[in-house]
């Protein structure tokens, strides 16, 4: 049970090592890098719904294209201000907006349960790109410009890699302190009995709304990143089904309601897609596929449950 | 003094009525048991307690208060805990670790986790099991778990849901047993049963529901011999 000292130490170990990795990496692997900490922290953030309370959303990228908007929206408002300051402007905006929208639709979605909820979920992402795109307000289907926020003198494919970095590790902290507290404990059970948990005093609706609203303003803080990283977005950008149905596929490549889980899934898939099959453009979709599915087949529990069934037998 | 007061409860689905108008007290450290064929609102009877299904009629107190209309966590919360007939365990996590959720959570105020798990198990016979996955139990081990979780909210009224259904005599003792300890740590106890040697054995009181009535309230011999309460599971002579 007290491994987590090493595990921290580990943690930390693996956090220097990645924040290095500019310094020795190709541009290419630069690219890759970025790729594969946005997909751990989007991951993880979605794995505190999705993974410890067994709420699967088919949804996230709507809190990535809100927080994105959002951001871009406020902070174009305030050009005047220093570099410096835009950043945390944009983040801060765009965790008031993920929250607010959350806890709005949290009543009435989070009745819903398994397949449901995943799919009310899904409308929720196509219905605010719809909003993004037809309401010339939001600036979606023409497109919205972001500030440069990297600092003079530093690559910005360096800077965003290491935004990234901090972003996923925010992420992996809030976590790990959900998943070791009575809260999640509580968001556990949730995912293994709802009515059970109820019956033994856990405040179960309360609970899931706060692991929603979490979830999607980390969601949302993430998007804001990523916003800026490609400097210009239109709806599309941001509202991508195939974000919705990676981010399920992190956690069950990983290990579902593990802590590792998407990190290691998401590590893992954009490794697969990018690195391996990057050549392959026409085969790589259908070779994708294949592979989860060969996967999903072979270990149930993902990469996590395939170390702990070995370390059992 | 009373913990449990019913008053004028009725729960109508649809049409039909599932309990009429049943009223009645539960003293405090006693065990009672509600007794019926089956059909007569048992169940319903604790789906109500236990805020699971809201009364059409009636209201419920729990230690003077009303609790008709709370959510069950909050029902949970004041001091009242179920084991469920059909063992609801958390699969996927162990003895400990289901017991732990009870102990995380249930009654409120101050507790030492790590103590009132270890307690709930020893006082259910299952610490020997602490590291076993839930789903590896036998169906007697499970009802253990069940009570050991319920133990474990810290609650000073155990509703027991047929927790000797199934179980072969040995097991039967066992749980009788188990039932009798909760009871000296302090706690109120209502099972619902159908095996009546256990019930005549380890009940004070006997309850005796009939098609959503009240029919018979008194000690377990009494009620027993009681010719409307036989007539309610074996028919009358004049009926047959």
């Amino acid at each position: 049970m007290n491994r987590t000292p090493a595990l921290i130490a580990l943690v930390i170990a693996a956090a220097v090592l990645l924040a290095a990795g500019p310094m020795v990496l190709p541009p290419f692997y630069v690219r890759v890098g970025q790729l594969m900490l946005y997909s751990a922290g989007l991951g993880l953030a979605w794995g505190i719904l999705g993974g410890f309370a067994g709420y699967a959303s088919f949804g996230h990228a709507a809190f990535i294209g809100v927080g994105a908007f959002i951001a871009g929206l406020v902070e174009n408002q305030f050009s005047t201000l220093p570099t410096a300051l835009l950043l945390p402007v944009g983040l801060l905006a765009a965790a008031a907006a993920c929250a607010i929208l959350s806890a709005l639709i949290a009543y009435p979605i989070l009745r819903l349960r398994g397949t449901f909820f995943a799919i009310a979920m899904l409308g929720v992402s196509h219905v605010c790109a719809e909003v993004t795109n037809n309401i010339d307000f939001f600036q979606g289907s023409m497109g919205l410009n972001f500030p440069p926020i990297a600092p003079a003198g530093m690559d910005p494919a360096n800077f965003f890699y290491e935004l990234y970095l901090a972003g996923a590790l925010l992420i992996l902290l809030t976590a790990w302190q959900i998943k070791r507290s009575r809260f999640g404990a509580g968001l556990l059970s949730i995912r293994e009995d709802e009515d059970t948990a109820r019956m033994l005093g856990v405040p179960t609706e309360r609970y899931k709304r706060t692991a929603f609203v979490i979830s999607a303003v980390l969601t949302g803080l993430m998007g804001v990143i990523y916003a800026h990283s490609l400097g210009y977005i239109t709806t599309d950008s941001v509202y991508r089904d195939d974000t919705n149905l990676s981010l399920i596929v992190y956690s069950l490549l990983g290990g579902m309601g593990t802590l590792f889980g998407p990190v290691i899934g998401a590590f893992l898939l954009v490794f697969i897609t990018q690195v391996i099959l990057g050549r392959l453009l026409d085969f790589h979709l259908f070779a994708t596929g294949l592979l989860l599915v060969l996967l999903i087949l072979a270990a149930p529990g993902g990469v996590s449950g395939l170390l702990k069934r070995r370390k059992t037998a | 003094m009373s913990v449990l007061e019913v008053r004028g409860v009725s729960k109508n689905f649809r049409g039909l009525a599932a309990i009429s108008d049943v009223s009645f007290a539960i003293a405090e450290g006693s065990i009672t048991s509600i007794i019926g064929p089956n059909g007569a609102g048992k169940s319903t009877m604790f789906n109500l307690i236990t805020g699971y299904l809201p009364p059409t009629a009636g209201e419920i107190r729990f230690k003077e208060k009303r609790i008709t209309g709370l959510p069950t966590n909050r029902i949970a919360e004041l001091g009242v805990a179920r084991a469920f007939q059909i063992a609801r365990p958390f699969r996927d996590l162990s003895v400990f670790e289901n017991v732990r959720i009870g102990a995380l959570f249930g009654k409120a105020g101050a507790r030492d986790v790590a103590v009132t798990t270890r307690r709930a198990m020893e006082l259910a016979s299952i610490a020997h099991l602490a590291e076993q996955p839930a789903a590896a139990l036998t169906v007697g081990q499970l009802r253990h778990l069940e009570v050991a979780r319920a133990i474990a909210t810290r609650a000073d009224l155990l509703l027991a849901d047929e927790p000797c259904a199934g179980l072969n005599p040995t097991e039967t003792a066992a749980m009788i047993d188990v039932l009798r300890q909760v009871r000296k740590n302090g706690v109120t106890v209502v099972l619902v049963e159908h095996d009546m040697p256990s019930v005549m054995e380890v009940s004070d009181r006997l309850l005796v529901l009939d098609a959503g009535r009240l029919i018979g309230d008194g000690p377990p011999q009494a009620v027993a011999n009681d010719p409307k309460v036989i007539a309610a599971y074996l028919g009358t002579p004049d009926a047959a």
